[in-house]
């Protein structure tokens, strides 16, 4: 009863969200630490995941949800702007920055509203 | 200690790195007129030079290379001083000419802007992490 | 800060009557009564399931998962503590887990317990 308490998809799918969210503000924040080290790639999210993220979602399964592993890798579209072969772009971090931000405080927020759901559906009280 | 902020690892060696160049940038506009140091040769323009390695850093999550800023070191340009031709100047030698500083201001003023970016955007990223820990520790509160 | 202790499936004082359940028995005290029919035959079919389907296993699955989910909270703590890179975000939501399993199973608890004071309390 447990377990199935826990394995709705959409409260899988906003914890892999979240995981993802974790993941890509580690990520950001290396690129702008790395700002100026001549011949830096930056990295970013698999690209592959969002797509993953959106099917498993779709397909209503929650061990296809569970299984998803959001990982990073070298974003290979980012060009560089100077001599060295360094691609971050500080604009362009700021702004990935701030967007992720905003994804994190939606899926804290959705799961922490479906977890007061879930206290108040089993006390009958907030 | 207790990790709360993850993902800054590199961010604090990136904050010591911009804060010795910027600090490197003053101390060459100060000294742009030093003709006669404690040598008694004219100053001698610093550099900042980056260590930065390469770590593989493969974590459970697949994390991909993650370079990291090991740390600074503060060089002496090796380009010679200019030399200007001033004879009253204690400092000219026979000729008239005394060596001047190889300080460029529009380079160090164009270095302590870029020092400046990067050292406020590394900031940003800190409190960024920060307000993000607060709000994971809200959940579940009402 | 001492870590979420783990609960003992075997705690005593929180679930009275579980050595009564018995696999197939009828969760209600006998009452002496002559059952209805339908109610005769759906005691048999009871009987007759195997273990994993009965009210006595249900409630050691469900003690059994909230210690589970405790565990694991107190683990994503420790290791938090003992300065490990454990992503924030597991060790908050695996102790809010916790408690709402925890919650869930108390009030399944109170629940047992009313229904049973309830029936105790019948006039025959």
């Amino acid at each position: 009863m447990i377990e199935a308490l826990f394995n709705q998809p959409n409260y899988l799918a906003a914890n892999k969200a979240l995981d993802a969210v974790v993941l890509r503000e580690g990520a950001i924040a290396n690129n702008i630490a790395n700002l100026e080290t001549p011949g830096y790639k930056r990295i970013d999210l698999a690209p592959s995941f969002e797509t993953e993220l959106e099917r498993a979602t779709a397909s209503r399964d929650p061990q296809q949800i569970a299984a998803l592993q959001p990982a990073l890798a070298v974003d290979t579209t980012a060009v560089s702007s100077s001599r060295d072969g360094n691609t971050v772009h500080l604009e362009n971090e700021l702004m990935q920055m701030n967007q992720n931000a905003m994804t994190h405080a939606l899926e804290t927020q959705l799961i922490s509203g479906m977890l007061s759901r879930m206290q108040m559906a089993i006390t009958g009280k907030d | 200690m207790i990790q709360i902020l993850s993902g800054i690892q590199n961010t604090s060696a990136a904050l010591d790195a911009e804060q010795t160049r910027l600090d490197v940038i003053a101390q060459n506009i100060a000294n742009v007129n030093t003709t006669h140091g404690v040598d008694g040769k004219p100053y001698q323009r610093q550099v900042v030079v980056f260590e930065t390695s390469l770590q593989q850093a493969m974590n459970g999550d697949g994390s991909a290379q993650m370079p990291a800023i090991q740390g600074t070191h503060v060089e002496k340009d090796s380009s010679p001083p200019i030399h200007i031709y001033e004879p009253g100047n204690p400092d000219a030698d026979a000729n008239g000419l005394v060596a001047m500083p190889n300080i460029n201001m529009q380079d160090e003023m164009a270095d302590l802007i870029s020092a400046s970016r990067t050292f406020e955007a590394n900031l940003a990223v800190v409190k960024n992490a920060r307000s993000m820990a607060m709000e994971t520790l809200a959940i579940g509160k009402h | 800060m001492s870590p979420i202790p783990a609960i003992n499936p075997a705690m005593s004082g929180l679930m009275p009557n579980v050595d009564m359940l018995q696999p197939g028995a009828s969760p209600l005290p006998s009452t002496g009564i002559e059952m209805p029919s339908e109610l005769g035959r759906a005691q048999e079919i009871t009987a007759a399931q195997p273990t994993g389907d009965s009210f006595a296993s249900m409630l050691g699955q469900m003690v059994s998962d909230v210690n589970g989910k405790q565990n694991i909270s107190a683990q994503a703590v420790s290791a938090l503590q003992s300065g490990q890179t454990v992503p924030l975000h597991h060790a908050v939501i695996a102790m809010e887990e916790a408690n709402v399993s925890f919650q869930l199973m108390v009030e399944v608890r109170n629940r047992l317990l009313e229904s049973y004071q309830e029936i105790m309390r019948m006039q025959i």
